[in-house]
């Protein structure tokens, strides 16, 4: 009989313990990989080298309080063939789906975005605004979003595949066209560093393809996985973002 | 009866609705078949590979509607090899042959190419509908054929199907004078169409009835055609990608408002939230609504709408209606009879998804219903028993708990109680899925009860061979078993083996069963084919060094008149 493990991916803070504090470093790269490539996780201008390992896909996570500074990677899951029996037309429409659930940090809202629907960071604030409207954006160069009530500062991070939190604006945004994208881990390194930087105007890398039958190529497609409302407190932990080039919606 | 005129006869068995009704009467005396077999006009074939299609010709020569199907269901989630089989073309062929009169053709799970198309539009001058589901092999360019021969054609129907785009001309290829076309779905096509030529398209098919575009049908073209067809009863939208703050989303609300027969919406590919107001004056009318292949909307944009159908008869979406949106729809839909809840999130653990206490609710809520398909994260025995309780209805009952053998979370038990519940409650059942964590015990109840049962699937449950022996035994009417990843092996097989010439198919994989056993199940019963697939690498022929103890790792058994198939690629030994 086969096996699989079916275990939930449940990232809680338990499973942190144990780890060495190299291993909960802020990687971009897989957890093998070497400490050279730290540097390169910090802003676009200096050409950010995304070369990511493929890795087993990482399954989401949970929809609670976002873990931050946790480097350590949720359950790889391993997938049964064909199982849960959904046709493949099915999971294709489901995996070139670019939506995101996105969290207010210590609130029970979760809604989901679509990163395909926004030119650039300006208009992703912008509709996360709308969509937790009890916070107002405040206009000026580091532009965080504020609860009114108590004054706490917001910024939206993400989770990117490796689990990691990483600030929104390290990375440049760039949404492809499904019709033109083939998109794999090594396809998405080489994008980033043609990029011309006057062209950036944030910092997320958005990237979704056609279907494709490895499951590989799926962490591109949900490179951007979870993204959450950070108290800006908690976020100091998180790598520092460069100013230069990123515009100020992060 | 035998004293009747033929003609008379005949008009009786005209008033014969199914194929199982007409087949019975055939078998009556010869003066019947001979009847039957020229009155008959729908014919349907359940596997391809059963009989051979001149035979299928020569028996039906007034044949209008032929209706094929050809993998088995387990290649919908990819345990069957590309190039298994399941060829439309010898079809086409021998009713090219044949039937020159055919007017209707349906496939199933079959393969079909751009040059069949092409044989099919050039052949038939009465052609009016071709469905296929989820069929693959073709191309745009044999819809452009289809489009440019077949004059009069009134469906195209298109579902789920793995269409290679070769360009957007196709739907320019319907000629200026075809005015016929009542159905036309292509929702499942990839590229994009041309907006002009669809919107005149529909301008000039006074009796369009039923349009589904596919994702890349834009807003603006979605609303010219509602504007054109306001008599359309089912829409699939397309795209649906609209800022509500626009003027378009403001005219393609007035559109709708003045679609007084729609009562079928589906598609919203792109749609996001707030965007579905537009859509609030069809929803007191809907009969069906498919909100599945929109994973942008939330469960209280869902729940807005739904709200609204009162009249709602079949429900599809994704599980992230939760089970508050469930119990809205309890509440509301008091005629929903089929509901089916897909999973959202299939590559991760999601949070929001729909529990036992959705589907309790719906039970208790929607009295008519009589099909399921769930797809959850947890089950447990309690809430079955109450659903078996309150809707003992059910025709087709299909349970997905996502992690396989997970048990009731409540008690720690398997779900043999639950499940045995529904088949002693439900005694119309005839399509039944388990999941879950499961014993021998729940096929010892599904052999007791469930008389009707004709299709089941089984995938990670039982103990032993005696579960699989339990099934064979006790479900008289069973014609199709699927089972994966079970411990069942050639003791269960090889128990009742003339069981499977009573049944359209059985298929195994990841099962127990062994080369030897398939090999003497063959040699005892002649007319079943019995095929294995073997995926491994460097093995294309049966070699005879390959033990009788090796496992076999799919297997499909299947009753058949014609004999081993003559096309089945290097790596399908049939013994």
């Amino acid at each position: 009989m086969s096996t699989t493990e079916t275990g939930n991916s449940s990232t809680t803070e338990s499973a942190v313990s144990g780890l060495d504090y190299e291993e909960t470093q802020l990687t971009l790269a897989a957890s093998g990989a070497s400490r050279s490539e730290l540097e390169r996780k910090r802003g676009f201008s200096e050409g950010v080298d995304l070369s990511l390992e493929t890795k087993d896909f990482l399954s989401g996570s949970s929809d609670e309080a976002p873990i931050s500074g946790a480097g350590e990677p949720s359950a790889a899951k391993a997938q049964v063939v064909g199982w849960p029996p959904v046709r493949s037309f099915r999971r294709n429409v489901l995996k070139s789906c670019t939506y995101v659930k996105v969290a207010v940090d210590g609130t029970p809202y979760l809604r989901k975005v679509d990163l395909e629907a926004h030119a650039g960071y300006q208009q992703l604030l912008t509709a996360l605004e709308e969509m937790f409207s009890c916070f107002t954006a405040r206009n000026y160069p580091n532009e965080r979003l504020v609860d009114p009530v108590n004054g706490t500062e917001y910024v939206p991070t993400y989770e990117d595949k490796d689990g990691d939190w990483m600030l929104i604006g390290d990375v440049p945004w760039k949404v492809r066209s499904s019709s033109n994208f083939t998109g794999n881990i090594k396809g998405f390194g080489s994008h980033v560093e043609a990029i011309n930087k006057e062209e950036l105007e944030g910092a997320i890398s958005t990237i979704h393809g056609k279907h494709h039958s490895t499951e590989n190529n799926l962490d591109v497609c949900r490179f951007m996985q979870t993204a959450s409302l950070m108290k800006s407190s908690e976020a100091v932990d998180l790598a520092p973002r460069t100013p230069t080039g990123c515009i100020t919606a992060r | 009866m035998t004293y009747f005129p033929e003609e008379v006869v005949e008009h009786i068995f005209d008033f014969l609705g199914s194929h199982r009704d007409r087949n019975a009467v055939s078998t009556v005396c010869k003066a019947w078949y001979h009847v039957e077999r020229f009155s008959r006009r729908n014919v349907f074939v359940g596997n391809c590979y059963a009989i051979r299609p001149e035979r299928v010709m020569a028996r039906f020569p007034g044949m209008k509607s032929l209706s094929v199907k050809g993998k088995p269901h387990f290649a919908d989630y990819n345990l069957v090899p590309y190039d298994w089989g399941g060829f439309a073309l010898p079809w086409i062929n021998a009713a090219v042959r044949r039937c020159p009169g055919l007017e209707d053709l349906r496939l199933k799970r079959m393969v079909v190419t751009d040059d069949d198309l092409d044989l099919l539009a050039r052949s038939f001058p009465n052609f009016r509908s071709l469905v296929l589901v989820s069929c693959e092999g073709f191309s745009t360019d044999g819809l452009a054929a289809i489009a440019t021969y077949c004059r009069g054609l009134r469906e195209l129907d298109l579902q789920e199907n793995e269409v290679e785009d070769h360009g957007r001309q196709w739907l320019s290829c319907f000629h200026e004078s075809c005015t016929s076309l009542v159905s036309l779905n292509f929702a499942c096509l990839k590229g994009e169409v041309n907006a002009g030529v669809l919107e005149r398209l529909v301008a000039r098919c006074p009796n369009l009835r039923s349009l589904k575009l596919n994702r890349a049908v834009s807003v603006e073209s979605l609303n010219e055609i509602v504007a054109r067809a306001p008599y359309l009863v089912d829409l699939g939208t397309g795209s649906f990608a609209v800022d509500h703050h626009t003027d378009a989303y403001q005219r393609l609300m007035n559109s709708f408002s003045k679609c007084k027969s729609l009562s079928s919406l589906s598609g919203f590919w792109e749609a996001s939230p707030h965007c579905l107001d537009a859509v609030y004056p069809v929803c007191i009318n809907l009969t069906v609504l498919n909100m599945s292949y929109a994973p942008a909307i939330q469960a209280d944009d869902l729940i807005k709408l739904i709200s609204l159908c009162f009249k709602l008869q079949k429900l599809w979406v994704l599980d992230c209606i939760g089970d508050k949106g469930l119990a809205v729809v309890a509440s509301t839909c008091k005629e929903l009879q089929e509901l089916r809840v897909f999973p959202s999130d299939i590559y991760g653990a999601g949070a929001t998804s729909v529990t036992e206490e959705g589907l309790v609710a719906i039970s208790s809520g929607c009295p008519k219903l009589n099909s399921l398909l769930y797809f959850c994260y947890q089950m447990t025995n309690a809430a079955l028993i109450t659903v078996a309780k309150n809707c003992p209805h059910f025709t087709r009952f299909r349970l997905c708990i996502l992690d396989p053998w997970k048990p009731d979370p409540v008690t720690n038990q398997p779900l043999d109680e639950g499940f045995g519940a529904i088949v002693r409650s439900c005694k119309n059942l005839r399509r039944l899925s388990l999941s879950g964590l499961l014993t021998d015990q729940v096929f010892l109840y599904i052999g007791l009860y469930a008389k009707c049962l004709e299709m089941l699937s089984i995938a990670f449950a039982g103990d032993s061979d005696k579960g699989m022996v339990y099934i064979l035994k006790g479900c008289k009417n069973l014609r199709k078993l699927e089972i994966r990843d079970c411990p069942f092996g050639d003791i269960a097989l090889l128990n009742d083996v003339a069981k499977y010439e009573t049944m359209r198919s059985l298929w195994m994989s990841s099962c127990d069963v062994t080369l030897g056993g398939c090999k003497a199940l063959a040699a005892k019963m002649p007319r079943l084919n019995v095929e294995i697939i073997n995926e491994s690498e460097g093995s294309d022929k049966l070699e005879e060094n390959i033990s009788d103890l090796h496992k076999a790792e799919k297997m499909y058994v299947y009753r058949t008149v014609a004999g081993p198939r003559n096309d089945a690629p290097d790596f399908v030994w049939t013994l």
